[in-house]
């Protein structure tokens, strides 16, 4: 069934999933939704699956033309959603009709949102996936023009689906991160680990889902910043010659030859899918047991908001 | 005995002797595969790299020191492995000018004419000794040392996919167009990736590959065929 038309499509809009971890070895990053927490609630607002396929839109200016009836959710940072010129509540699900107009006016808070439809977005599969890759040939951004179908039409009946107000995630402009560090911290001098723990990093405007590049104080090698190409992590803070940390993300390579400091715990990687270039970035040592206490916490999140979700059938 | 360093609280890296060497490479893709046949729940995936590999896991379905366990366990196993014999490709390549945008800085570098470069290059049969990077990255060994040039300080934004090109002792050739740090110096532009298709790469570990020196208007003549054809 046809969902939308593109009416203009956006800073960097694309189609995605839970993405195509398992073919790291074949040199294919896992991609997938930047944002899980906030992709998984729009969808289970509409009762898809937690990893259907949905829009993961950046900054604002999308605008969409509904080509039939339907279910939807927008869930992640803030874009303004205009709902025909007037303010379109996120985190819950909402019909709206045939011929309405759905637009993304200007960022207030966060950077990427989620949009779902009941049924989830169709298209092509790219082993067995749906998230765009666009550098791996897998899929576009949105274009003008374009028209996004949905698997289903089942619209019997509107949905009231609402998340909490209480658990909705806050997008600050400074954050936070938990880093293990490694797999190279003895190729940094203690200073150069002290400058990466102690200082405020920007995230440059050369930022995007495969990595961001951050601006701040350069950290210092020990004996030159390469080393024979090796597998790399998401979340990964690789440093290059410059010193400049370049922290690696979704649709990252998946390996590579510059010293790898640190990595961001997995627990804090949904946030930083809401930094925007300018935001700042802080970086706190942790042991493994706590990365994976936060992981736990983090689930624990998630299966609370589950099970809000459903408690509204 | 491999060393195990965490790689963030999902993955861990096991690490060889640290140098680019065809036999230290063999143990790493045989404890690849000793890790992948034994099918360890909670384990999800396995990259094997020149010296090193990364396997990926579930911390909710495997404890970490069960993890590290289990690993030391295939490390026994893989000494029994043998990884399986390699195909020889023939790929033609366009050297210099605006394919090979590196080649006089490379030349400068080392020391040696263009002419010279292209001649100990393009005879060197690489070994494939795994598949990285983005969209499957055929890594490369045995660059000669005369042609040893460091990367460059700051990545390129983007290079075109089917450049050849080399940096701290590696050669590769780049499948598709792709941000990089390595200096390029040719261009082949036989088909290096294909999204469509499982592998969508035409090269595995093991592999060799020569970059064989042809004019332009050649070179230009294989784009888009398949990289089986010139074996």
């Amino acid at each position: 069934m046809k969902a939308f038309a593109v009416v203009h499509p956006g800073v960097h809009t694309t189609v995605q999933d839970f993405g195509r971890p398992g073919f790291m070895k074949y040199g294919i990053p896992a991609s997938g939704v930047a944002d899980r927490f906030s992709s998984i609630v729009a969808n289970l607002l509409v009762d898809n699956p937690a990893g259907a396929a949905l829009l993961e839109i950046t900054l604002y200016r999308l605008e969409l033309l509904a080509l039939n009836d339907l279910i939807l959710a927008v869930t992640g940072g803030n874009l303004s959603p205009l709902l025909n010129g007037n303010p379109l509540p996120m985190w819950q699900a909402l019909f709206i009709q045939k011929e309405e107009r759905l637009i993304f006016r200007a960022r207030k808070q966060g950077l990427r949102a989620y949009l779902a439809v009941r049924g989830g977005f169709s298209g092509p599969k790219f082993l067995d996936s749906r998230s765009v890759f666009v550098r791996g040939m897998m899929g576009n951004v949105l274009k003008t023009g374009e028209v996004l179908e949905t698997e289903s039409s089942m619209m019997n009946l509107a949905s009231r689906k609402q998340f909490p107000k209480e658990l909705i995630p806050n997008f600050p402009a400074k954050n936070s991160l938990r880093v293990i560090l490694g797999p190279q911290e003895d190729r940094f001098s203690s200073k150069g680990i002290e400058t990466l723990l102690s200082s405020e990093y920007r995230v440059s405007p050369q930022s995007d889902r495969m990595g961001y590049r951050l601006q701040g104080p350069v950290i210092e090698h020990l004996s030159g910043s390469d080393i024979i190409s090796e597998p790399i992590a998401r979340g990964a803070i690789q440093v290059p010659g410059d010193g400049l940390p370049i922290l690696l993300l979704w649709d990252a390579q998946v390996s590579g030859g510059y010293t790898k400091i640190a990595n961001v715990i997995s627990a804090d990687l949904d946030p930083v899918a809401q930094v925007m270039p300018g935001d700042s970035l802080r970086f706190k040592e942790v042991t493994i047991g706590e990365a994976h206490q936060a992981l736990r916490e983090e689930r624990a999140r998630l299966e609370q908001a589950k099970r809000v979700i459903e408690e509204q059938e | 005995m491999p060393k195990v360093r965490p790689s963030g609280d999902c993955a861990v890296l096991i690490e060889f002797e640290n140098r680019i060497d065809p036999q230290i490479n063999q143990s790493v893709r045989s404890l690849a595969l000793a890790i992948e046949t034994e099918r360890i729940p909670g384990i999800h995936e396995v990259l094997p790299t020149y010296r090193a590999l990364m396997v990926t896991y579930d911390p909710f379905r495997i404890e970490y020191h069960l993890l590290l366990e289990k690993i030391e366990f295939c490390m026994e196993r893989a000494r029994t492995i043998d990884p399986p014999p390699g195909r020889f490709f023939r790929l033609p390549t366009v050297y210099g000018s605006a394919h090979g945008p590196d080649l006089q800085r490379v030349s400068e570098i080392v020391n040696l004419s263009p002419e010279e470069v292209i001649r100990i290059f393009s005879e060197t049969r690489f070994m494939v000794y795994f598949i990285g990077f983005i969209c499957g990255l055929a890594y490369l060994g045995g660059l000669p040392e005369k042609l040893r040039v460091p990367r460059l300080a700051t990545p390129r934004t983007l290079v075109p996919g089917g450049s050849v090109g080399l940096a701290g002792g590696q050669a590769n050739a780049i499948a598709t167009d792709q941000p990089s740090g390595f200096n390029y110096i040719g261009r082949t532009f036989v088909s290096l990736y294909d999204p469509h298709v499982l592998p969508p790469v035409p090269f595995a570990a093991g592999d060799e590959i020569q970059f064989v020196p042809v004019p332009e208007e050649e070179a230009l003549k294989a784009r888009g065929e398949r990289a089986e054809d010139f074996l």
